[in-house]
């Protein structure tokens, strides 16, 4: 399709719903004033019969964890996707030396940068874990501490530079806590299973609100997603930084007239 | 006493960054600005659920602070943007992919240069 045809059939399709939008506008419940019944039934339970303060994690993790579930793996076939893209094309070798663009410089980080990165990179890894631990009474969970704690490695490479990085990054590790992230969120669903309940029936004793360990099964849960999150997106960091080295069959290809 | 029309100002928030993250996708001249502009399409669905939620003069859905009888958000809302965010991160990452393979193997950026896939 060319691109004006294209743009003219956008415009054409913009200009009919336009009218209708405007029209139907109005007439939408208005915000901040909408009947939303399952909330207030979980927002009466979670504190209650779960003994959790942070009814988001809650209803993550147990009143609607089998979507979850769900939701772990499509980031785990992500993951994977990206890695068998990535790593099916440039093959298994690995490089330390950066890939160079003709004419222009390599420089290392200076060492503002790397005191900065390595206080910044610390302060990042500890927050992520007090966000992912505390997922059962204040905001935060598996999944933004997870993230956080990614972002912590990435201030590692900022600092550091890449032969540092890929010392402490190691795929099989990464893969490995990913792995066993999704299988401990698998397993805790096998527990109710195990006393002939429905998949992921919270059975644990639930604790006091407002502890860590608050909630029964969701503390497990919560913490193989946070492995699961962490060693996903530090899958995907290593991949997509190793793109950016020299291919080794290449740089053979190149230096070998050389000598 | 704020005027009637920010009760639909949220729809017509969402319905604009649809419509204008649409138009970049179909406008657009390089890849990874094409994965941006669906990033902004789906942005659209964030502002469409939290609105969703909101409810006036309510608190956060944590009862850390104050008693768990406070009226508080909608939570379900709030999970299903937490959902929402990281399968938006995660196909963002495999789009990204399948963009460097398409320029490794045919050297082009340009979706409207690339002619259809045999």
């Amino acid at each position: 399709m060319k691109p004006r045809v294209r743009t003219a059939l956008f415009l054409a399709a913009a200009a009919g719903a336009m009218p209708a939008l405007v029209r139907a506008l109005p007439h939408f419940p208005a915000f901040g004033d909408h009947p939303s019944p399952y909330a207030d039934r979980v927002l009466a339970s979670a504190p209650v019969d779960r003994h959790v303060q942070n009814v988001v994690t809650a209803l993550n993790f147990d009143y609607r964890g089998f979507d979850t579930l769900g939701e772990e793996f499509i980031l785990l076939c992500a993951v994977t996707g990206v890695t068998v893209l990535l790593r099916g094309s440039r093959g298994e070798h690995r490089s330390a030396r950066t890939g160079q663009v003709e004419g222009r410089p390599v420089i290392p980080p200076g060492e503002a940068v790397t005191l900065i990165a390595r206080l910044f990179g610390v302060a990042t890894f500890v927050l992520g874990l007090s966000v992912a631990l505390h997922a059962t009474s204040t905001p935060g969970g598996g999944f933004q501490g997870g993230v956080l704690i990614a972002s912590g490695f990435l201030l590692v490479f900022l600092g550091e530079g890449y032969r540092g990085w890929r010392a402490m990054m190691q795929a099989e590790l990464m893969d490995a806590v990913e792995a066993a992230g999704a299988l401990v969120y698998v397993g805790c669903g096998l527990v109710g299973v195990w006393q002939g309940l429905p998949y992921l029936t919270n059975t644990l004793p639930l604790g006091t609100a407002g502890s860590v360990w608050a909630g029964g099964l969701m503390p497990v849960i919560n913490a193989g997603v946070t492995c699961a999150v962490l060693g996903g997106f530090g899958m995907l960091f290593i991949e997509f930084l190793e793109e950016t080295r020299v291919n080794p069959d290449a740089e053979q290809d190149t230096e070998a007239p050389k000598s | 006493m704020t005027g009637a029309w920010v009760g639909w100002l949220p729809w017509a928030v969402a319905a604009w960054l649809f419509g204008v993250g649409l138009y970049g996708i179909i406008s657009s001249r390089h890849y990874v600005h094409l994965i941006g502009c669906l990033t902004i399409v789906q942005s659209a669905t964030y502002v469409l659920l939290l609105s969703i939620g909101y409810r006036r003069g309510a608190g956060p859905p944590i009862f850390h602070a104050h008693p768990p009888s406070t009226p508080a958000v909608d939570p379900v809302m709030q999970v299903l943007v937490l959902t929402d965010i990281v399968v938006g991160a995660t196909v963002t990452a495999l789009l990204l992919v399948l963009v460097l393979q398409f320029h490794k193997r045919r050297g082009i950026v340009d979706p409207q240069q690339a002619a259809p896939l045999t």
